[in-house]
């Protein structure tokens, strides 16, 4: 059975072991329950007793086979910090507020998650072994479309497979706007941790509008025009009146987010996805500031991905076609074999949206600039029917694809991502590739990136891939993102996101007003801290 | 996935403050108390975009054994997701990877 090996089989689970033979297998699991430090066995099982009279037997798992799912993660967790001691899946609001009585009773954490698929920073494990998941992916309602407007209120278990295919039934010529792994991952998991996708909608959190949030103590609080009795406006207008409050429900453990409202693009009638090709590393600045200005003026409207060519080659190739030694690959064996795939070193993806008219006066614009820059500048003309071509087309047009889970693949299936921000400059880009490359490649690592470039900055995402399988492998990764954000820091290079292993070494960057300041807000909203605890460092 | 919205959620629905237009039974998707989604449907929408589409091994037409699959599925080996009985119950499991384990090969697919 190809790509399936007999350690797979081993490592599934208690129930693949009784199945293929006797061999008991490690896993944190297999010893006493993983329970926050505070509770004893016989209180936990008291609070899960109440959890199942809430939402039925069958939605409270508590048990080594059945928490198995929600234990997977490709970040490395070398001292098993980050296991769960179970999870609970209410289907609605009121069961919510109910779970949430529970957990405030016992003092048992709850880790709240929408599809639980945040793969790049730790999928659905909590900051902190013992708590217990709050799966809200039974909340997967549809609930309003409007047409006219443009927008949409969805539950947090709704994914964008579904959200596609029901603009689709329905004939709404309206796109959205998806990450990189869209099917299987919900739109409010990504907007509430601010990440991104690839059309002109590109920034989630900027094209969020409206929340409802449960709070702690069950409080029911919807932002913005929300509040208002018989309000049409909730999902129209973001600001509502007086403080604006949104933004402390996204990266953080200050409420329970239930609904969230955004924009969805009109469909253009015309769109035609563009790709640079560069072929040195050293290139980076000269793209970076041919980019700058496009982006500022909006002549190039969508968030566009500057892809490194290693990271691209991994979704869809394997690193012993084009390398076998376990040390960095140089950049001449990457180029070499990009090249053979039509790709150059660094590969810069674009669009054009609106009618014929307006591309074609865009167009030399753009072309001119890029070209300047000692680009080449692509089009289906050239590069349709190349894989990375039509991934990119597909992501910058909001179609459904999962082929960047590839990357997964290049070391063995572990992935930890760094994202630290630079400003739309090319001589600082240049560096913090430099600085990226030479830490990776002390490790033994690959630059393995996407820079995604917004208005001013860029998300530098770098993705450490290594051997989950292997113990040392796991701890070299370990220590290598804990180096690369320590030493990017120094520079003053912060990230915007982080998985769970790195919370509270990323938000002691941010410095202690920042904490201060999360600090007196997570004690007035939840005095127990039984919401997410850690969660971007907020205890 | 399709089913009516249970009257008991729409009730609930109706009690929320203000301008919410609940969209039409037909047209809505499914809640909570949806009807299991079919083998092929599954597979289209999420196994199929790894599985045969150059990131994952192809594993239609392979006579995978049914518990091996379902058991990849919860436990998510290496570059794989686990798969959660939130997002796929173990009936529709059950009914997946039998499925799967019993299906002819899809030409259309790539291995990786």
């Amino acid at each position: 059975m190809s790509g399936i090996s007999r350690r797979d089989l081993i490592r599934t689970g208690a129930v693949g072991a009784a199945l293929l033979s006797g061999n008991a297998f490690a896993s944190p699991l297999d010893g006493p329950r993983q329970l926050p430090a505070h509770l004893d066995k016989g209180i936990f099982a008291a609070a899960v007793k109440e959890l199942r009279a809430v939402v039925g037997n069958e939605w409270v798992f508590a048990d080594p086979e059945t928490t198995l799912p929600y234990t997977k993660s490709f970040t490395p967790d070398p001292r098993h910090e980050h296991v769960p001691s179970g999870a609970v899946a209410p289907a609605s609001v009121e069961e919510v507020q109910a779970v949430l009585k529970i957990a405030n009773t016992y003092k048992l954490p709850l880790w709240t998650v929408s599809t639980g698929k945040n793969m790049g920073y730790g999928c659905a494990t909590p900051a902190s072994s013992g708590q217990m998941i709050l799966d809200l992916k039974r909340m997967n309602r549809i609930i309003h479309i409007d047409a006219e407007l443009g927008t949409a209120l969805v539950e947090p278990g709704v994914t964008y497979q579904d959200l596609h295919d029901y603009l689709t039934e329905n004939n709404l010529p309206y796109w959205i706007d998806v990450p990189t792994v869209g099917p299987i991952v919900s739109p409010v998991g990504n907007t509430l941790e601010r990440g991104v996708g690839y059309t002109p909608y590109g920034d989630h959190f900027f094209m969020q509008c409206g929340m409802e949030v449960v709070l702690a103590d069950g409080t029911i609080v919807r932002t913005g025009m929300g509040g208002v009795k018989d309000s049409t406006t909730w999902q129209a207008f973001k600001w509502g009146y007086g403080p604006y409050i949104d933004g402390i429900f996204t990266q953080s453990n200050f409420g329970v987010v239930t609904k969230l409202g955004f924009w969805l693009m009109p469909k253009p009638p015309a769109f035609k996805p563009f790709m640079v090709r560069h072929n040195e590393m050293g290139d980076v600045a000269k793209i970076v500031d041919a980019m700058r200005p496009f982006r500022m003026n909006n002549l190039i409207p969508n968030v566009v991905l500057m892809m490194g060519a290693a990271y691209q080659i991994a979704m869809f190739h394997r690193r012993e076609e084009l390398w076998d030694k376990p040390e960095s690959i140089p950049d001449d064996v990457v180029r070499d074999f990009a090249k053979k795939h039509g790709l150059g070193m660094w590969n810069t993806y674009f669009a054009l949206y609106g009618t014929d008219e307006i591309i074609a006066a865009v167009e030399p614009i753009v072309r001119r600039a890029f070209e300047a820059s000692g680009g080449e500048v692509l089009t289906e003309k050239e590069m349709g029917g190349n894989l990375w071509f039509e991934h990119h087309k597909n992501l910058m047009s909001g179609q459904m694809t999962l082929e960047e889970k590839g990357i997964m693949r290049w070391r063995g299936g572990g992935m930890t991502c760094f994202a630290p921000v630079a400003p739309a400059k090319g001589i600082e880009t240049q560096q913090q590739t430099e600085l990226a490359k030479e830490i990776l490649g002390r490790y033994g690592f690959d630059y393995s990136v996407a820079y995604a470039i917004g208005g001013r900055e860029l998300h530098h995402l770098i993705f450490i891939q290594y051997d989950k399988e292997n113990p040392v492998e796991e701890k070299k990764a370990d220590d290598c993102i804990r180096e690369m954000i320590t030493r990017f820091g120094n520079r003053g290079w912060a990230a915007y996101r982080t998985g769970v292993a790195t919370m509270d070494l990323v938000a002691r960057q941010y410095g202690d007003s920042h904490r201060e300041i999360n600090a007196r807000l997570k004690q007035a909203l939840d005095p127990n801290h039984i919401l997410s605890p850690g969660k971007q460092g907020i205890a | 996935m399709s089913s009516t919205t249970p009257k008991r959620l729409r009730c609930r629905l109706a009690t929320f403050a203000l301008g919410l237009c609940l969209m039409p039974a037909a047209s809505a998707s499914a809640g909570v108390a949806s009807t299991p989604r079919a083998p092929a449907v599954i597979y289209a929408k999420t196994c199929g975009y790894c599985h045969g589409q150059h990131v994952a091994p192809v594993i239609r037409g392979r006579n995978l054994p049914p518990e091996i699959i379902a058991q990849y599925v919860r436990s998510g080996p290496r570059a794989m997701p686990a798969f959660r009985p939130t997002e796929i119950s173990d009936a529709e499991l059950k009914a997946l990877a039998q499925w799967v384990s019993t299906s002819k090969a899809d030409p259309k697919e790539h291995e990786q």
